[in-house]
Parts: structure tokens; C-alpha cells; sequence
């Protein structure tokens, strides 16, 4: 289980010092599919990396299955990341020198992965292995970035709109590629987005506004991605 | 203004170079042009043997050093000039597609130039500073006769206003070269990577192998920058060359020669290796990022980007070792042949020992360093910076 406790984080110094997070508590069970939902500068991208240990908070814990992830060093915390975690980003982050075959070894390597073709092939890049990120479309490229992150067989993956730069179709196709891994795997997934229609396939619902959690809700009913609107 | 006074500063690795180039040869011309004023006075055939080894001496040496140092500087320029249009390539596209013709904004280019006559200026004065001493030395056991110094304005413009001119206008010139890429080539990344991803594709396909990725890495960053590769080697070759020459020129010529030629390589070598060394670095943040996000170890990254660096520099020592038995070979062989009193010289093992575990060491904590500086890269920003 993954646990927020009083996250606060803030940003700048002196005169220009603004509080991010202002006092953020979260419980996500494991396996759970949580989306946190809010408009720009909601704080919401700020708390995925304090959640997934990419920046410290300022006061609060964050921990896994009782472990703060707030009070351990920054290589501690890198070796966590690399024994549990994994990202996906809006803007892909690949490598631009390494083909797919090697951007999705990247995560491949960290779990010990031999099987990691079968990824690939699974997002449907088989025939894209020696291709470089610049001859892929935009939605090849969230897809090699999907492969990255699973290949690394994590515990808990962290999205952050990840359906950002797409359009619809390939938007649909990337969430589809998710949920079928995440049912396969079953690992948690935590997403953020401000679209409004993703939430409808997640099971726990995370709103945001100016820092501050408004709202978390349960979907009783979770919706496959052709169900929801765009 | 598109290159400023910073960014010229930047190129102080190359201000260095100079100085040590303009130093060494105004030294040593300067002298040559002093002592030819003096070759009427001599009616001994002992002394004229001694004269003629002197002037040969003095042209070797600037040949040499000066050359050597110029061709570096130029690559140098060439590739901070490079990697500066690959940095700023779009702010230089904005331009372009506002419709700045390549030739006004390659014109910018000429500050470079300022870093040269920095050098060259200081270089000049350093070199009258030291001349007593070096005339005093060169002529210590009095066998020609008195040398006075004289100031040579053909050196002046020689070393310090040709080469301003000559590398401004070699600024200008591949400035130009570069910029003369499509618009869209220097506004979107991609489509470099895509142009030079396409052409080694195939040969990238077939020599697919079954490695870490850290060692695929190792290996892509090594091939992406091949000048790069030739300053670490170059680094190492002057540390190597220069501290083996200074232990043998104790004993073939002076103490001083020692000192200037050992401070010259740990210059040389030490400003090449910092320039080549941070250039990797941050070329690769993005990655080295990207790595720590995915919770590759702080070791883990320095050995997929600076690793594949250590077994090249020691290629660099073992050319420099080479190198300088040879030059030194040579210079006992051919040039002082026919004077006497030249002690002999032997491959100096010792030397080689104290210069290759020297080498190790300070290329360790040079290492330890910037594996320090990948640490505090924060992948905050860099990826706010994507």
C-alpha cells in the first residue's frame, strides 16, 4: 500500500517561495488503478514525482507498505526506483541515439528481462525493433515509452498524461496497451490527467485543486477506453 | 546578439592553447632572429656547429609545439563552434525563419576570434618576461657571444594580430557552414537524429549483439562524438609526451626546459580533458536523467558515459610514450650529432612509471569528480527542460 501523509512541498525562495502541496493525504491499495485529476497547476504532476520519489517533500511521508520513501538518501531512493517503480511521461523521454530495441532494454535490464520483445511486440513495434524515436509517429513513440516502463516488470506505474500528445485513436490504443498489461501483471497504476473522461476507467478518483485534495471517489462501474468520451 | 562575450569566454581551453603556442615560438624565434644578428661575429668552427644547433633547435621546437598547438586550436574552435550551433540551433532557426541570411548571423561569429588575442597578447608578453632568463640559458656557458634582446614587430603581427584575423575569419567561415542547414533541421531535433540515424542504420542492424544496455550506451556515446574522442586521447598524449620529455630534458638540456615543457603538457592536457570531459557530460544530461528516473545507479551511469573514455585515454599515454622517444631519439640522433658533451639518452623507465601512475591517479579523481557532478543532476529540470 502506498501512503501520503501531510505532503507538502513549495517552490521557489524568499519573496517568490509558493506552496505547491499544501498538506496532500492519500491511501492507494496495491493493484488499485488511481487517477489524480485536476486542471493546470492543480499541484498534480508535483504530487506523482513526490509519490514516485523523483523530488523530496518538504514536510510529510510518503510510504510503501510502511517504508518512507521521504527519509531514505537520493541513491536509496534511486534503488527503490529501480526495484519498483516506473514512469511514463507526456513527452516520452527517449533516448533520441538508441533505437526501440534499446530505449525499451533500458527498463528491460533494471528487472533482468530477457523477454522483452515480447513487450514490444505486444504494443505492436515488432517490426520496429531497429527504428529510432525521430522515424516514429507520436503515438509509436508513447508506445516504445509503454514498453520501456513495463519491460522493467515494476510494482507500481506511474503515468503522467500520458495520453497528452496524441490524439484520440492513439490515445485509445495507449490506454488499451496499459489496461491489457495491467490486467496481465497486476500492478497498480497511478495517473494523472485533466482529462475527465480517463477517469471513468480508473477504479479510484483523486481530485485536485491549488495543492489540496478535493475529492476522492470510488467508480463502482470501471469503463474499457472505447467506453469513455475524449 | 547571437554569440556573446560569455560565449567567447567559454573558449578559454583554446586562449590557453594559444598562449602556450605564441609563448614557445615568440620565445624561441625571437631568440633565432637575436642570434642570426650575431653570426658574423663567429670565426670558430665549433661555435658555428653550435650556432646551427642552436637555430635548429629553435625551428624544431616551434615547428612542433607551435604546429601542434595551432592544429588543436583550430579543431578545437571548429568543434566549440559545432556544438554551439547544436546547442543554440533554435534560437539560430528563429532567426533563420525570420529571415536573417546565414552570412549576418555567421558574422556574430567573429568574437571568437577575441579568445585568440587574449591568449596571443599574454602568450607574447609571457614570452619577453621569461626571454632574459631563456637567452641567459641558452647561452649559459658563454660559447657565443653576447645576445641582447630585440623587439621583433614581424612576430607581434606574426603571432598575435594574424592568427586574431585567421581564426575570426575561420569562426565566420564555419559558422556559415553549419547554419547552412534547412530551417527545419535547426528548429526540430528529431530530424538530425533522423538524418544521421538513417545512414548507420543498417550497419547498426547487422552488429545487433546481445549486450547490457549500459554497454550499448558505453559504446553509442563513444561513436556519437568522435572529436571528442580525440581530445581524451590528445589529453593524455600531452600528459604522457610532455612529463616523459620534461624527466629526459634535465638531463639532455636544462632545468628549465623541464619545467616549461611539464607545465605546458599539464595545460594542455588538463584544460582538453576538462573541456572534452564537460562536453560529454552535458550532452548527455538528458540521459543520465533519464537513467536515474528508471533508478540506474549513480556508477552505473558514469560507466555508461564516461567509461568507454578510460581505455581510450590510456591508448592517448601509450602514443604520448611512444611520441616522445621518438622526438627525443631524433633530437639526440640528428640534430646534436655533431656537438659534443650530449649525454646519452636511454628510454627512461622510471619516468614512464612515475608518469603512467601519475596519470592513473589524477584521471581517477578527474573521473571521481564529474561522477560527483552526475549525481547532483537534477532530473527536475532537466526534464523541464525537454
Amino acid at each position: 500500500m502506498i501512503e501520503a501523509k501531510e505532503i507538502e512541498k513549495y517552490y521557489g525562495s524568499k519573496e517568490s517561495r509558493f506552496k505547491v502541496l499544501k498538506g496532500v493525504s492519500l491511501k492507494i491499495e496495491d493493484g488499485d488503478f488511481a487517477v489524480i485529476l485536476g486542471a493546470s497547476g492543480s499541484g498534480k504532476s508535483t504530487f506523482l514525482n513526490v509519490l514516485s520519489g523523483l523530488e523530496y517533500a518538504d514536510k510529510g511521508t510518503v510510504s510503501y507498505d510502511g517504508m518512507d520513501i521521504t527519509k531514505i538518501s537520493d541513491d536509496k531512493l534511486t534503488e527503490f526506483r529501480r526495484e519498483n517503480i516506473a514512469f511514463i511521461f507526456q513527452q516520452y523521454y527517449l533516448l533520441p541515439n538508441m533505437n526501440v530495441d534499446k530505449n525499451v532494454k533500458m527498463g528491460a535490464d533494471l528487472a533482468g528481462n530477457k523477454d522483452y520483445k515480447s513487450i514490444i511486440a505486444a504494443v505492436g513495434l515488432g517490426e520496429k525493433l531497429n527504428k529510432y524515436p525521430s522515424e516514429l509517429s507520436g503515438g509509436e513513440q508513447q508506445r516504445v515509452s509503454v514498453a520501456r516502463a513495463l519491460a522493467k516488470k515494476p510494482k507500481v506505474l506511474f503515468l503522467d498524461e500520458p495520453t497528452g500528445a496524441l490524439d484520440e485513436q492513439t490515445g485509445r490504443q495507449v490506454l488499451d496497451y496499459i489496461c491489457r498489461l495491467k490486467k496481465e501483471h497486476g500492478f497498480t497504476i497511478i495517473m494523472v490527467t485533466h482529462n475527465q473522461n480517463i477517469a471513468e476507467m480508473a477504479n479510484t478518483v483523486i481530485k485536485m485543486n491549488s495543492g489540496k485534495i478535493s475529492e476522492v471517489y470510488i467508480n463502482n462501474i470501471q469503463k474499457n477506453v472505447y467506453e469513455i468520451g475524449w | 546578439m547571437v554569440v556573446g562575450i560569455k560565449d567567447a569566454a567559454k573558449l578559454f581551453v583554446i586562449s590557453i592553447m594559444v598562449c602556450c603556442a605564441v609563448l614557445v615560438c615568440t620565445m624561441f624565434l625571437n631568440f633565432n632572429m637575436d642570434i642570426a644578428a650575431i653570426k658574423d661575429e663567429i670565426t670558430s668552427e665549433t661555435v658555428m656547429i653550435f650556432y646551427n644547433a642552436q637555430v635548429s633547435v629553435a625551428k624544431v621546437v616551434s615547428a612542433v609545439s607551435g604546429g601542434c598547438l595551432l592544429i588543436t586550436s583550430i579543431i578545437m574552435l571548429i568543434f566549440y563552434i559545432k556544438h554551439y550551433v547544436d546547442i543554440h540551433k533554435k534560437e539560430l532557426g528563429i532567426l533563420k525563419a525570420l529571415g536573417y541570411s546565414n552570412l549576418k548571423i555567421a558574422k556574430n561569429f567573429w568574437i571568437f576570434g577575441i579568445s585568440v588575442f587574449i591568449g596571443a597578447v599574454i602568450g607574447f608578453c609571457m614570452a619577453f618576461i621569461i626571454m632574459p632568463l631563456f637567452y641567459e640559458i641558452q647561452n649559459e656557458d658563454k660559447i657565443l657571444p653576447e645576445i641582447s634582446i630585440n623587439f621583433h614587430m614581424e612576430l607581434f603581427g606574426y603571432f598575435v594580430i594574424v592568427p586574431t584575423f585567421v581564426f575570426a575569419l575561420l569562426s565566420i567561415m564555419f559558422a556559415y557552414f553549419r547554419l547552412k542547414e534547412p530551417v527545419l533541421f535547426l528548429l526540430k531535433d528529431n530530424l538530425q537524429v533522423a538524418a544521421k540515424s538513417g545512414k548507420h542504420k543498417k550497419d547498426k542492424e547487422s552488429k545487433e549483439k546481445d549486450c547490457l544496455f549500459t554497454d550499448d550506451l558505453k559504446s553509442s556515446t563513444l561513436k556519437s562524438r568522435k572529436t571528442l574522442t580525440f581530445f581524451i586521447i590528445f589529453a593524455s598524449f600531452c600528459f604522457s609526451s610532455m612529463t616523459q620529455m620534461s624527466f629526459s630534458m634535465t638531463d639532455l638540456s636544462s632545468e628549465m626546459f623541464a619545467v616549461m615543457i611539464i607545465l605546458i603538457g599539464l595545460v594542455l592536457a588538463f584544460t582538453t580533458l576538462f573541456l572534452a570531459i564537460t562536453t560529454v557530460v552535458n550532452s548527455n544530461t538528458k540521459t543520465i536523467a533519464m537513467m536515474r528516473v528508471f533508478g540506474y545507479s549513480q556508477k552505473e551511469c558514469c560507466h555508461a558515459i564516461l567509461g568507454g573514455y578510460r581505455f581510450i585515454s590510456y591508448i592517448g599515454f601509450v602514443i604520448g610514450t611512444i611520441y616522445q622517444y621518438v622526438l627525443l631519439r631524433i633530437a639526440v640522433d640528428i640534430i646534436f650529432k655533431d656537438i659534443s658533451n650530449v649525454p646519452e639518452y636511454k628510454f627512461d623507465v622510471p619516468a614512464m612509471f612515475i608518469s603512467l601512475i601519475s596519470f592513473i591517479v589524477i584521471y581517477e579523481i578527474i573521473m571521481y569528480c564529474y561522477s560527483e557532478r552526475i549525481k547532483k543532476i537534477s532530473i527536475k529540470e532537466v526534464m523541464l527542460e525537454y
